[in-house]
């Protein structure tokens, strides 16, 4: 079996049949990951560049890792520290790492679309990790992942979304991902932070007030505040936003049902996620990491053409 | 040099010889003759089938980037291209480096143009600098040959200071030319915002600013009785808020451009930075709304915005991209595609008789003694724009290596006959 597309852009461009050849091949891999030896060979020759215009600790290291179990040579860029910072163009990097004979890109950028770009222009597999206020598949996959491993399927299931939707790749690839698959989908947050045009667009139910939509949902995926991406003031506080809009373990237990829990991380503790909730029992947090590294070698290895 | 043109369409209004087909004999810049069979000596004679003539066409709004941005295009490259494109005279703006805000300024570009086989008129900035902050010298910059006001790429945000040109300008009888853009709103925007950047994960850029923008502009013209072109309008209500302005009489007027009549947002697949501009491509619905105002009248005239932008400036991520496209070439092909049933008359209203009215330029009437500033075009064939035959410095075009309609012939300007190389 093979996927339909040459690179993983985003959940938008996959078809249903993508999606459940990616999960599949991830069981296998989350099989083999619990192994005393759990690396493979698959990858063996395969280079690997990963691409990071933009901070991250969990999908650098869950990539790596992905990378490394499967036996893949790989490379570590980081914007900061690189020719990026000397005002080199994106597509000039990628070409001289590419003259270095690399066959596969894992990219984070800040562009929304900086990945569609580079797939116009260099012959490489490229893989998002997370373009901008677009997309960020490999996470929407995981999370569907973690939820299919406690629910069993993602038809029917109620998924709200909770937080900044406007500034989250996450939400938009979680709303391709659980829309493909038959899953119900709310969003929830401030009507500044949710996009004016989301129910047309997508298709998405839209709730502002944070407890109807726990009441209504089986999953709440809680989103990060993204501060670093809000280009101008959309909400008054931090302190008004966990108010109104942070998830306690006293609002879940007044909803008076059990609902599972999840975020993306990194988690701003006393913001949109309480400690007792983010490390409380209905919490899957830590299973979605560790899923990641399994959905991320799916990929990698699916994408390698090997 | 003397010209004879064969068996042409003649297309004015205000022409005797309107739709009538005749021989034109050009002597010196000079309509020396039109009758049904010229025979004289001449240097050229053009003839062909279906070529209609028209006075020389007019862009209101185009960037020659020249002081400054050469890389991108120069007053004689912005020449070649407008040239190709059948116009005869271009409105260049004033977003240049130094901008285009002081006499000295308008005086570059005055000297400049006698050397080029087009007429280029400065547009003057409406504030020093283009700051948005205080009045530049305006009677200073008409009196040296600015043709109208306008800050241009960055229009005047400040209520009280549009308000104020708005007045000042009445002692001179000339025009202040807003583009429809509230900068305040959807200031980091990329696209139209709808459910398309919605989908794409792309910033969006809401219609509300640029009605905030029209409906302010449209009571401060009201306030002032002064005169104030639109251009670069993209929606629909944009056009019912002008239309309304009309009929109550103010003295506005609106400009298109022809990429917001041929594509939509739906057309920007894959991220394409060539169709990233601004005001950006809106709705289906606002498209074919703008094409209805074209056929109606309510939009005066087509405007270019030609804006050139080099490799780097496009060929990199959406978010960087800058805005605009290059389309003095394409400009009447582009059109005549989307809006064939226009008639000739229509045509010559758009592209040259309605802005040397609302622009004071001189009057150019096909008859016999008059000055020759002419477009010669034919609706019917085909033509592309490409690598090889573009003449701009830029390339940035969403047009390139698409099939249009119609050609250009050529033009007569300053006793000059351009044929068109490109077709």
């Amino acid at each position: 079996m093979k996927l339909s597309t040459k690179h993983l852009l985003g959940i938008k461009d996959l078809t249903t049949e993508d999606i459940q050849l990616i999960l599949s091949t991830a069981t296998n891999f989350k099989d083999v990951l619990q192994r005393p030896v759990k690396k493979v060979p698959s990858l063996r020759d395969v280079t690997i560049v990963n691409l990071f215009y933009e901070n991250s600790t969990r999908t650098r290291f869950s990539f790596e890792l992905a990378e490394k179990r499967l036996s893949a040579d790989t490379l570590n860029f980081a914007a900061s520290n690189s020719s990026a910072a000397k005002g080199e163009t994106l597509l000039d990097t990628v070409n001289n790492i590419l003259s270095m004979k690399v066959d596969m890109v894992v990219m984070r950028h800040s562009a929304s679309g900086a990945p569609h770009f580079l797939s116009k222009h260099i012959p490489a597999a490229i893989i998002n990790a997370g373009d901008g206020i677009n997309e960020h598949p490999t996470q929407a996959l995981l999370d569907a992942f973690s939820m299919i491993e406690k629910f069993g399927s993602l038809k029917g299931l109620k998924v709200a979304i909770i937080g900044d939707i406007m500034h989250s790749r996450v939400a938009l690839s979680n709303i391709y991902l659980l829309k493909k698959m038959g899953a119900e989908i709310m969003v929830a947050g401030p009507p500044t932070l949710i996009p004016k045009y989301i129910t047309e667009a997508l298709g998405v139910r839209v709730e502002y007030n944070v407890k109807n939509a726990l009441q209504w949902c089986d999953v709440a995926n809680v989103l990060r505040i993204q501060l670093e991406r809000q280009n101008q003031p959309l909400f008054s506080s931090l302190r008004e936003y966990n108010l109104a809009y942070g998830i306690s373990r006293k609002l879940l237990e007044s909803i008076g049902k059990e609902i599972t829990i999840m975020h993306p991380g990194p988690i701003n503790r006393g913001v949109e996620l309480d400690s007792d909730v983010a490390d409380g029992p209905s919490s899957i947090v830590l299973n979605q990491v560790e899923n990641g590294v399994a959905v991320r070698m799916a990929v990698l290895y699916l994408l390698s053409g090997t | 040099m003397n010209i004879v043109l064969k068996k042409i369409t003649i297309s004015d209004s205000k022409s005797p010889y309107n739709g009538l087909v005749k021989d034109v004999f050009i002597s010196n810049g000079i309509v020396a003759k039109i009758d049904d069979n010229i025979i004289v000596e001449a240097d050229k004679i053009v003839s062909g089938e279906n070529q209609i003539l028209s006075p020389g066409w007019v862009d209101i709004f185009s960037n020659f980037c020249d002081p400054g941005y050469e890389f991108k295009e120069t007053l004689n490259s912005g020449a070649a291209t407008a040239l190709a494109g059948g116009y005869t005279s271009v409105f260049t703006l004033p977003n240049t480096n130094p901008v285009v805000a002081t006499k000295s300024q308008v005086e570059y570009i005055v000297n400049a143009n006698q050397h080029l086989p087009i007429n280029i008129y400065p547009l003057g900035a409406i504030t020093k600098n283009i700051e948005g902050k205080e009045l530049a010298e305006m009677y200073d910059m008409q009196n040296s040959g600015a043709i109208a006001f306008t800050d241009g790429l960055k229009p005047v945000q400040n209520a009280e200071l549009v308000l104020k040109a708005l007045q000042y300008i009445k002692a001179t009888n000339t025009t202040i030319i807003q583009m429809p853009i509230d900068a305040t709103i959807g200031k980091h925007g990329l696209i139209n915002e709808g459910i398309h950047s919605t989908q794409m994960g792309l910033q969006g850029i809401p219609s509300i600013g640029e009605h905030l923008m029209i409906q302010r502009d449209i009571e401060l013209l009201r306030y002032t009785n002064s005169k104030l072109h639109i251009t670069g309008i993209s929606t629909a209500k944009s056009i019912e808020m002008i239309q309304q302005a009309k009929a109550e009489g103010l003295n506005i007027t609106c400009s298109v451009t022809p990429y917001h009549l041929f594509f939509c947002e739906e057309d920007i697949l894959n991220y394409d930075t060539n169709l990233k501009v601004n005001p950006p491509l809106r709705s289906h619905a606002d498209m074919m709304a703008l094409r209805n105002a074209v056929t109606d009248g309510t939009i005066d005239c087509i405007a270019s915005h030609h804006a050139p932008q080099d490799w780097d400036n496009k060929v990199c991520e959406f978010q960087n991209a800058s805005f605009g496209m290059i389309d003095l070439q394409t400009t009447f092909t582009a059109l005549q595609t989307v809006l064939p049933e226009l008639s000739n008359e229509k045509l010559t209203q758009l592209f040259s008789s309605n802005a040397r009215i609302i622009f004071n330029l001189p009057n150019v009437i096909i008859e016999e003694g008059a000055i020759a500033e002419l477009t010669l075009f034919s609706r019917t064939g085909n033509s592309t724009l490409t690598e090889s035959n573009n003449l701009s410095k830029s390339f940035n075009t969403p047009f390139a290596n698409k099939q249009l309609n119609g050609n250009i012939i050529g033009t007569i300007n300053k006793g000059i006959l351009s044929l068109n190389q490109t077709i």
